[in-house]
């Protein structure tokens, strides 16, 4: 007689929901919470509450940020209770002695954990769905794209907990494995980094974000966001100034087809559980890997990861005080790699093998990782895959991002050519005289007291972005002096030559360019901070544009690029939005001789005369050899901060703060520095 | 009938079962003895579909049994550790298991509930041992098998529980013709319930009989051998010997018949023919196996 057990067994299912009720039970409360604050909330307010637009917003903020942190702990809880029974040997024994073949456990169980998930989530929604009836609004669209969401999310992450579970053989060791999988790119991508950093000229980021998108956690959340778009309204007000106000009009789910490729990629990895299951050996119940061929996986890859990250670790505790230059020494570092590589080695088979005896055992293992260690270090002291000498080809790349001079540069290639050419020349002209650029900046770490202004110290990044989306990152701190700037070919000059060419100081401003769009500007002036709308920002931009055509902005001196005695205390700070979420700013501080751009500000009525005071003029002392103790003296004869008399007076006491003989005598040669671009690329 | 044929089984590296051959005739109570580490448990774990042998053939009534739900629905199985859910009570249990044996019958659940007469209200780990033991041979009972593998059934059952559990077990044994297979430490017991019994030692079977044929193959002489004989001729086929006086006791190869007119030979002064126990057979028949109980002086 066959059994009517087959592919699923309702006595199962409903055991699996009712022993673990307080799981789902408590995941389900908390998520109530939410819906019930904002009913009291909505009490509170009066039933005045967000537009069904704004509403969606919500949901998708939520299902962006929320979701994924939130299914990525519940969904490991839920599938450590469905699959727990296969790490003991008494309940795997009872469970397989039943009449249900493994198939039939399999389905019954992956349909328990999703359930177990959906639960809690179902109980939030309907909530919040009747809560945002109440105040209107409810906006069906939203609703549907958020369900989707969070259901292909809960299969990602309860798939990819189930895959962890059939190659451990240990309840302890599948929230470890799953975490682990779960950030192991970003963890090996920071790993490699920080190892290569120490050996590769030109290496400086600890983390490239190559393989990002193998950390669905930090992917979903990097990608998937809501797109808002806002209109910017002028409001006519007989009471106040016209001021602008930006109103929803929509909302995107922006890159929400990803989770849907993370839930295709969760059912496969169900799938491939599935396979393992059918595979499984009942007695693996209580190992530390389950699974044959992941043995060596798991010894290797600890013994990688220890060697790297331990290695690195003795290497600071025992032999950073004794390197000579910037990069390690490579023999002491060999060897702190290999302890590490032991204590991991050995720490993974005591655990596989379950016993502490396995150094007789396991020699050859430990020479295949010491043999590891020493080609590792010796490919990153030799350049063997050419990572230092690499300078992407003008065709394979996308996009180009340069940082210089404190300010973001974006080129693109049909747009930029021109640039793009002269950046990858600056780009090889450094690496071509490497050592010179190690040599001059050991020499400026160790001198960097004795300030002069015949060299300067600055950080230059060039970020190719290629075309198959990998990019390509290099950052250098370089020593600049007067005398090779004024050498033709060499990497100082090329340097100075593109920053300060027009066409660069135009790229400063972002105006007119496609690939930014404006999220938010202020002026800062004495009197506080004014926002600018979008049409004002326009109005500003052109007319430093034009300052910049005219030679009156834009030009960065290296060898003075702090000094801001000539500009006003007045900025403009513009922020941008870029693709994929990115942003970036800029500052600009206006300064003496822009004409065009106090004109501007003028008409706009954002300053008057009364705000155009030079630093020299209003901060005195801190250009001035004895400035700061000239500072406390005033503060301690007039019991106030110059800074609040100036405010209060307009001017200081005669014979205090004397301008012309105490203000530093600016470099006849130098450029006026007129604006620091700070930008941030997030 | 439940077949094990050529059945072999390593745990990394450890040969837990080697070569490992039985047959249980339908209806019969199979006793399955051996030392510790001989791998009954193993054996048993093939044959309740827990464990895949890594070659051989595990068949029940002539089906393989792993991955057979409709076989595994009419056995049922007690091993030495049985499971339960740490919340569950006998109800609760008995519930779950209604749900994956299609002949569990309710009614003799109730019936069996006045032999067993245990809380089926109170979590079951809140029974003592021989409680739990009692638990289980409830359900498996009333799951209403035809097979029943046992890996130490009645460790911790009282004497009176022993004997009602055997005497439920048998009587399916003569109603239902249910086929048990019974691994026990407890060959007194054994001998009294079982037909047939299999001996295991280092993951293979040593012998199987019949309890008749297994007693008729080896038979225990005293014997007096005449003046001037003082030890054991050399010619005769002697698993064990010893001597208490004039009183040498043999253990013999072969049935009382034989041996009485092999021992005439020597024209001895008593020669008389004991039946052995199991324990005995057990021990002579592993002492073969280089298992013997061993004269250490501490």
């Amino acid at each position: 007689m066959r059994s009517k057990t087959l592919c699923f067994n309702g006595t199962l299912f409903r055991k699996n929901l009712s022993r673990y009720w307080p799981l789902w039970g408590l995941a389900s409360f908390g998520g109530a919470l939410f819906p019930l604050a904002m009913l009291v909330n909505l009490l509170h307010s009066g039933f005045d509450f967000w537009t069904p637009l704004e509403t969606t917003q919500a949901y998708y903020n939520v299902l962006s940020y929320g979701v994924p942190v939130i299914s990525i702990v519940y969904a490991v809880l839920c599938a450590m209770a469905v699959w727990n029974y296969l790490y003991n040997a008494r309940s795997v024994g009872l469970m397989h002695t039943l009449p249900i073949r493994r198939e039939g456990l399999f389905v019954t169980n992956v349909l328990s954990g999703l359930v177990m998930m959906a639960i809690p989530y179902a109980v939030t929604g309907v909530l919040i769905v009747l809560v945002s009836l109440l105040y209107g609004g409810f906006e069906p669209v939203g609703v549907l794209v958020t369900i989707l969401g969070v259901a292909g999310e809960s299969i990602f992450f309860f798939g990819l907990a189930t895959f962890c579970a059939f190659i451990v053989g240990n309840v302890f060791m599948l929230p470890a494995l799953y975490g682990l999988l779960n950030f192991l790119a970003v963890l090996t991508d920071f790993t490699m980094n920080l190892l290569a950093q120490g050996f590769c000229f030109g290496l400086n980021s600890s983390y490239s974000g190559t393989v990002e998108w193998l950390s669905p956690v930090v992917y979903l959340m990097q990608q998937v966001q809501p797109n808002s778009i806002y209109q910017e309204n002028l409001v006519q007000n007989s009471v106040y100034a016209p001021y602008s106000t930006n109103v929803l009009t929509e909302v995107h789910l922006e890159n929400g087809w990803l989770i849907a490729v993370y839930a295709a990629v969760g059912v496969v990895l169900m799938a491939l559980a599935w396979l393992m299951y059918r595979r499984r050996r009942s007695e693996s119940a209580g190992d530390v890997v389950a699974v044959g061929w992941m043995k060596p996986v798991f010894r290797y890859g600890c013994a990688a990861f220890s060697a790297i990250l331990g290695g690195r670790l003795l290497y600071a505790l025992f032999w950073e005080s004794f390197q000579n230059g910037l990069y390690f020494t490579v023999l002491p570092m060999i060897l702190c790699m290999i302890v590490g590589g032991a204590v991991g080695y050995y720490a993974a088979s005591m655990l596989l093998a379950k016993t502490l005896r396995v150094f007789r055992s396991t020699w050859k293992g430990m020479l295949a990782v010491a043999l590891g260690c020493i080609a590792l270090c010796a490919a990153m002291k030799f350049d063997v895959f050419g990572v230092v000498r690499r300078v992407p080809a003008a065709d394979s790349v996308k996009q180009v991002n340069l940082y210089a001079a404190d300010s973001n540069y974006y080129l693109t290639p049909g747009q930029d050519d021109a640039l793009i050419e002269e950046v990858r020349a600056l780009h090889q002209a450094i690496i071509n005289d490497k050592d010179h650029a190690l040599t001059a900046a050991s020499a400026a770490s160790e001198a960097c007291t004795d300030r002069e202004v015949l060299y300067t110290y600055t950080t230059v990044r060039f970020t190719y972005t290629l075309n198959s989306g990998l990019k390509v990152e290099r950052q250098y701190d370089l020593y600049l002096t007067r005398d090779r700037m004024a050498q033709d070919g060499s990497y100082d000059n090329l340097l100075d030559r593109l920053i300060n060419s027009p066409e660069m100081r135009q790229k400063r401003i972002r105006w007119q360019d496609a690939g930014f769009q404006m999220d938010s500007a202020w002026i800062t002036t004495r009197t506080g901070d004014t926002d600018l709308n979008s049409r004002e920002v326009e109005t500003i931009l052109s007319a430093v544009a034009r300052d910049a055509e005219n030679g009156n902005w834009g030009v960065y001196d290296w060898f003075d690029s702090q000094n801001d005695a000539d500009h006003y205390d007045m900025t403009v700070h513009v922020g941008y939005q870029m693709e994929n979420h990115r942003y970036d700013s800029i500052d600009i501080s206006v300064q003496e001789g822009m004409a065009e751009t106090i004109q501007a500000l003028k008409e706009l009525g954002l300053i008057t005369d009364e705000d155009l005071v030079l630093n020299r003029d209003a901060y005195p002392w801190q250009y001035s050899n004895n400035g700061w103790e000239e500072y406390d003296q005033f503060r301690n004869e007039f019991g106030m901060s110059p800074e609040e008399y100036y405010n209060r007076y307009g001017d200081y006491p005669a014979g205090w703060f004397g301008t012309e003989e105490s203000i530093t005598d600016m470099p006849e040669d130098s450029h006026s520095p007129s604006m620091s671009a700070g930008a941030a690329s997030a | 009938m439940i077949e094990v044929k050529n059945v072999v089984k390593t745990f990394d590296g450890f040969t837990a079962l080697n070569d490992a051959t039985l047959s249980v005739p339908t209806g019969a109570v199979y006793g399955l003895v051996g030392p510790n580490g001989a791998g009954k448990s193993t054996i048993i774990r093939h044959l309740t579909g827990i464990f895949r042998q890594d070659s051989g053939t595990v068949q029940l009534g002539g089906e393989d049994v792993w991955e057979n739900a409709a076989l595994k629905a009419r056995i049922a199985a007690i091993p030495d550790d049985w499971y339960y859910f740490s919340t569950a009570t006998i109800r609760d249990m008995m519930r779950f298991y209604k749900g994956f044996y299609p002949q569990f019958s309710t009614e003799r659940y109730e019936k069996l509930k006045e032999v067993f007469n245990l809380d089926e209200k109170r979590p079951i780990r809140r029974f003592s041992k021989g409680m739990q033991k009692q638990a289980a041979f409830w359900l498996a009972l009333s799951a209403m098998p035809d097979y029943l593998i046992l890996d130490e059934p009645v460790d911790g059952l009282d004497p009176v529980m022993r004997r009602q559990v055997w005497s439920l077990m048998m009587g399916d044994v003569a109603e239902r013709g249910t086929t048990v297979l019974v691994s026990s430490h407890n060959l007194r017991e054994l001998e009294d319930v079982c037909d047939h019994v299999g001996i295991m030692d280092h993951g293979h079977v040593l012998l199987e009989r019949s309890l008749a044929q297994l007693q008729d193959n080896m038979v225990k002489m005293q014997v007096v051998f005449p003046d001037g004989v003082n030890e054991v001729p050399a010619d005769l086929p002697v698993l064990h010997a010893s001597r208490i006086g004039r009183v040498h006791t043999l253990i013999m190869r072969m049935n009382a018949e034989e041996a009485t007119e092999r021992l005439m030979a020597y024209s001895p002064l008593l020669a008389d023919a004991v039946p052995l126990t199991l324990e005995e057979i057990f021990i002579y028949e592993l002492g073969g196996a280089d298992y013997a109980v061993k004269d250490i002086v501490l």
